[in-house]
């Protein structure tokens, strides 16, 4: 009996990590569950965007919350960046975008995220693993001492969520979960 | 029992999530909400497979693409600020959509619509304009996005004397065989005169050249800057479907021009948009 609470135990946490169990064919609720797994991740990026962006942060700290950050992507992954009235999108490297949040120069910022969210269906690739996007937008306000708020702007970001099914043994029993992870962000200033 | 009490653990978090948003930003977000965000969006609610909220509907679901709801949706798919797009055709394409013989509804995985992608690149050192064209291609049990063409106005500036016919000074003389070809050196002396030499079915491969100047370093990406979708999945019409970033409802992925059109047009059009002869 012990032995089966302690399984219940570990299994749980796996799926608190992120992960539900696998099929081959993502039904509606399977769908749904993974959704709000894919959603879990971007909760706590807009966390760690927030915190990072933050000068009250200590820079250890910041660092530490970088390191978290990183683990929620893909090998690889990028960040494009554009804004109003300039054609070009600026490509980045993860850790280099939180590097530059980190040290924009301004003396308070502040980042709060819309209540909003839009998920879109996920697709299979070659490879079998899916690939989907989540939308959602992003205030930022930038304030200086002397002249008070001196940059503000809306950003629409749409995330890519990749869900790969894979496999785990948990006390001697093949446990199949849906691995969720961050992949490319877009980053488009909207209209004012 | 017990395997229900697994399905409970293992789906907790789920349930506890479902319903959280990601921020707590309390601002007006009617505009965001309005705004089909997404190309995956756009062909949802062309279709009638989503609430208002987002949520999707499924087959079996009341409301799953649902008439009503199509109409209104339908409506909002359109960019009101172009004069082009008159109240009578949109009238007359959605009336046509919504077929209730036959519906037309647009599938993410058929042919009958591609990517226009408008890229900047570096070109021997300056700054120049490519238009990749994008489709979407099953492999396996997946799919992705495949490059279907290539257009570059430098590519095109080299062939603009194939199928001259008037030309009568540029030509590899009938009897040339007879000396081994040797005129050929001639020819190629001036190679800017080099495409009078083709025959007159030669169909310049736009997507060959391009490879060629990625693999040989003369081509290096620089941005995506633009891009369109135009589609052709619609009965008796042609749309087009580009991102209108402003601050109001009617926002977004947007049906940015439209025709009506029969199939003989439609293939006039897929030509004179992908440059395929």
């Amino acid at each position: 009996m012990r032995k089966q609470f302690a399984l219940m135990i570990m299994v749980s946490l796996f799926a608190m990590a992120g992960r539900v169990t696998a099929q081959d064919n993502l039904s509606p609720q399977r769908k749904q569950a993974i959704d709000s797994l894919a959603l879990e991740k971007v909760r706590d990026l807009s966390k760690y965007i927030s915190i990072i962006g933050d000068k009250t942060t200590p820079w250890s700290d910041a660092q530490r919350v970088i390191e978290r950050a990183t683990e929620l992507f893909m090998e690889n992954t990028e960040i494009g960046v554009s804004s109003l009235g300039k054609q070009d999108v600026n490509y980045y490297k993860v850790r280099e975008y939180f590097d530059r949040l980190m040290q924009l120069n301004y003396d308070k910022v502040t980042i709060d995220w819309y209540k909003i969210q839009y998920v879109s269906d996920l697709v299979r690739q070659p490879d079998g693993t899916y690939v989907g996007v989540i939308t959602v937008y992003q205030r930022f306000q930038g304030f200086s001492k002397e002249k008070g708020l001196v940059y503000e702007d809306t950003t629409k970001k749409d995330i890519t969520v990749y869900v790969k099914r894979k496999e785990t043994q948990i006390g001697g029993r093949l446990i199949n979960f849906w691995d969720v992870m961050l992949g490319d962000i877009r980053v488009k200033e909207t209209s004012k | 029992m017990r395997k229900l009490a697994w399905m409970f653990i293992l789906l907790l978090p789920v349930t506890c999530f479902a319903q959280g948003s990601i921020g707590s930003l309390t601002g007006d977000e009617s505009v965001f909400y309005a705004q089909t965000k997404q190309v995956n969006q756009f062909f949802l609610r062309f279709n009638g497979e989503e609430d208002v909220k987002g949520k999707r509907y499924n087959p079996g679901d009341a409301g799953y693409r649902d008439v009503k709801l199509r109409k209104k949706y339908l409506n909002i798919l359109f960019d009101n600020s172009n004069p082009a797009l008159t109240a009578d055709a949109k009238f007359v394409f959605i009336d046509e959509a919504l077929n209730k013989k036959v519906p037309a509804l647009l599938d993410f995985y058929s042919k009958g619509w591609f990517a226009e992608v408008t890229s900047s690149f570096m070109y021997k050192k300056e700054k120049v304009n490519i238009i990749l064209y994008l489709k979407i291609e099953k492999q396996l049990k997946g799919y992705k996005w495949v490059i279907s063409n290539v257009w570059f106005d430098t590519f095109n500036s080299w062939f603009t004397h194939l199928n001259d016919t008037t030309n009568l000074k540029y030509f590899i003389h009938p009897m040339s065989h007879e000396l081994d070809f040797m005129n050929l050196h001639k020819a190629f002396k001036e190679p800017e005169n080099l495409d009078y030499y083709f025959e007159r079915e030669y169909q310049p491969d736009m997507t060959g050249l391009f490879v060629m100047e990625m693999k040989t370093g003369n081509l290096s990406f620089v941005s995506v800057n633009n891009i369109k979708f135009h589609v052709f999945q619609v009965p008796n019409w042609y749309f087009e479907i580009s991102y209108f970033n402003r601050n109001d409802a009617n926002s977004g992925w947007l049906i940015s021009n439209m025709l009506r059109v029969n199939d003989k047009e439609k293939k006039e059009l897929l030509r004179h948009y992908t440059h395929i002869n």
